[in-house]
């Protein structure tokens, strides 16, 4: 009898550390009766725009109900290439969405943003210029390299002679700026838009914008249905922009 | 007893349907790890074992996982002890409490962890203002997850193993004169032993294994905090090479610890 009950937890404890997190769900239920459901993946810095876009979008297209699952873009392209059912992919870079070519086609720019150092408004390190980083006492993270803000800092950083490691390489955007507002850390790498977002935090910009900046891309499956065209048309129109622009984003380069 | 559940095993008629789904309870536990082995490349499996990234989160698993049963084992073991034959009317209230991380969510440990020792955290603000320490982002981060999510796994296994050894024997030792520190080094932890051996082992591998609280708490920094299961996760993204062969070290550890606790509590527990 122990030795089942024994064998039972065994198997428990390696199911419980199975468990993943930090992949973001958000759904929309239906107003209406729906016939067509489109589901996007979008990365985690959309979270709060893209959640009020497909409510307007759902708003003016009855009927139509959208399911987003938010993540970090790289996390969001390796299950779109193992098969994950997606309509539309929004990502935060360019080259998260080239990475998935062959199921994602014409991916067109929609947004700009850019990574800024983050820190309390209090400002209780005096944090002045990207040097303060180098500051021993100072404890800052970031993405992690393969996720786009992660990329941007790299280079911003790597321009501004910023030469101290980051405590921690986390796994998408959500998971750095919950830490910084936690108060675990002192700074961290995170999007314009996410400071923008609140209020208790203000930003610093890298010497180069270019360098720190990211093109936010947008695509369709190749089966997606003519809703899901819809949904990204509306993205790049007036519609979806002026969500984007009021939450920080800039407006995607011509 | 045991020898009648012995005798009738192999002897019970399925009927067709009971097996059928027996059988798919089989394969959705097996099925998934079969598709895992089939993309290991075996091939650069070596090469990869020993690649940097993959040889850091081993070294930062191994270590932190080891030190997490090491203390856990010293405090789990008086505290089994103590729900084991201490006051029924306390121990009802403690077992719980001791029990319950086994089934939290780990993003649940992570942020609990967080609260008491953070920067802002409960003990952890004190710490911080009067020395300049806080705890997350550190290897002892690592540990402290550890502990919290394999202790209860220790305690657990080592109380039923306390609650079998007849209390007739530690009563009589004590008849004849045997202090109680005397009684329980060398009446009730060797007949425990199995019990001992067992929950160590899963205290560790659930230390090795986890993933939610230790990302909350510890962050993920190759070298210092990133953890094997940590690895796999921002590997999967960029290279899939070494999420697999990772995977399949974790998997394999994980054979290993079920056959050594199966071969191991049978032994004792079944003379």
């Amino acid at each position: 009898m122990i030795v089942k009950k024994v064998l039972a937890l065994t198997v428990f404890a390696l199911a419980i550390t199975s468990c993943a997190i930090n992949t973001e769900s958000a759904t929309q239920t239906p107003a209406s009766n729906s016939d067509t459901e489109i589901t996007v993946f979008a990365a985690a810095s959309l979270t709060q725009t893209f959640t009020e876009i497909s409510n307007k979008f759902e708003l003016a297209n009855p009927g139509v109900k959208v399911t987003i699952s938010f993540a970090g873009s790289a996390t969001l392209a390796e299950q779109i290439k193992q098969g994950a059912p997606v309509d539309v992919f929004a990502s935060a870079s360019s080259s998260a969405i080239l990475s998935v070519a062959n199921e994602i086609t014409n991916p067109k720019n929609f947004a700009r943003n850019r990574v800024v150092i983050a820190y309390p408004s209090a400002n209780p390190k005096n944090i002045v210029t990207s040097q303060d980083l180098n500051n021993k006492d100072l404890i800052w993270i970031q993405c992690d390299h393969q996720v786009p803000c992660g990329a941007a800092a790299d280079k911003a950083l790597a321009v501004d002679g910023v030469t101290s490691q980051p405590k921690s390489l986390e796994p998408d955007v959500n998971s750095v700026l919950n830490k910084l507002i936690a108060g675990e850390v002192d700074a961290a790498i995170v999007y314009l838009t996410d400071v923008f977002a609140n209020s208790n935090l203000k930003s610093l910009e890298f010497s180069n914008k270019v360098s720190a900046a990211t093109s936010y891309s947008i695509g369709t499956s190749n089966e997606a249905s003519s809703s899901a065209q819809d949904f990204v048309a509306f993205v790049l129109a007036q519609s979806g922009q002026e969500v984007l622009i009021a939450a920080g984003f800039d407006a995607p380069p011509n | 007893m045991r020898h009648q559940t012995n005798n009738l095993q192999g002897s019970a008629k399925l009927n067709p349907g009971f097996a059928l789904l027996a059988l798919a309870g089989f394969l959705v536990l097996a099925l998934p790890v079969f598709a895992l082995l089939t993309r290991v490349p075996w091939g650069s499996f070596l090469e990869i074992a020993i690649s940097e990234s993959v040889l850091l989160a081993l070294e930062v698993s191994v270590a932190t996982s080891i030190i997490s049963a090491v203390i856990s084992v010293l405090l789990g073991v008086p505290l089994a002890w103590y729900l084991a034959r201490g006051p029924q009317a306390r121990t009802r209230w403690i077992r719980p409490i001791v029990i319950a991380p086994l089934v939290m969510p780990p993003t649940v440990s992570g942020i609990a962890l967080l609260t008491l020792m953070g920067r802002n955290g409960m003990f952890g603000k004190y710490i911080y203002e009067a020395t300049g320490y806080s705890m997350p982002f550190t290897t002892t981060a690592v540990i402290v997850s550890g502990i919290f999510v394999g202790m209860p796994f220790l305690v657990l296994v080592l109380e039923s193993a306390f609650r079998q050894t007849p209390i007739e024997l530690e009563e009589a030792a004590a008849t004849l004169g045997a202090p109680p520190a005397k009684v329980f080094w060398r009446i009730s932890l060797p007949l425990a032993k199995s019990g001992l051996i067992a929950g160590a082992v899963l205290a560790w591998a659930r230390a090795l294994g986890e993933f939610g609280a230790t990302l909350m708490f510890a962050g993920s920094l190759p070298g210092v905090t990133r953890t094997m299961p940590m690895a796999v996760y921002s590997a999967m993204e960029s290279d899939q090479g070494s999420a697999f062969v990772v995977s399949a070290i974790l998997l394999a550890v994980a054979i290993l610890v079920v056959f050594f606790l199966r071969s191991n509590l049978i032994k004792t527990f079944a003379r």
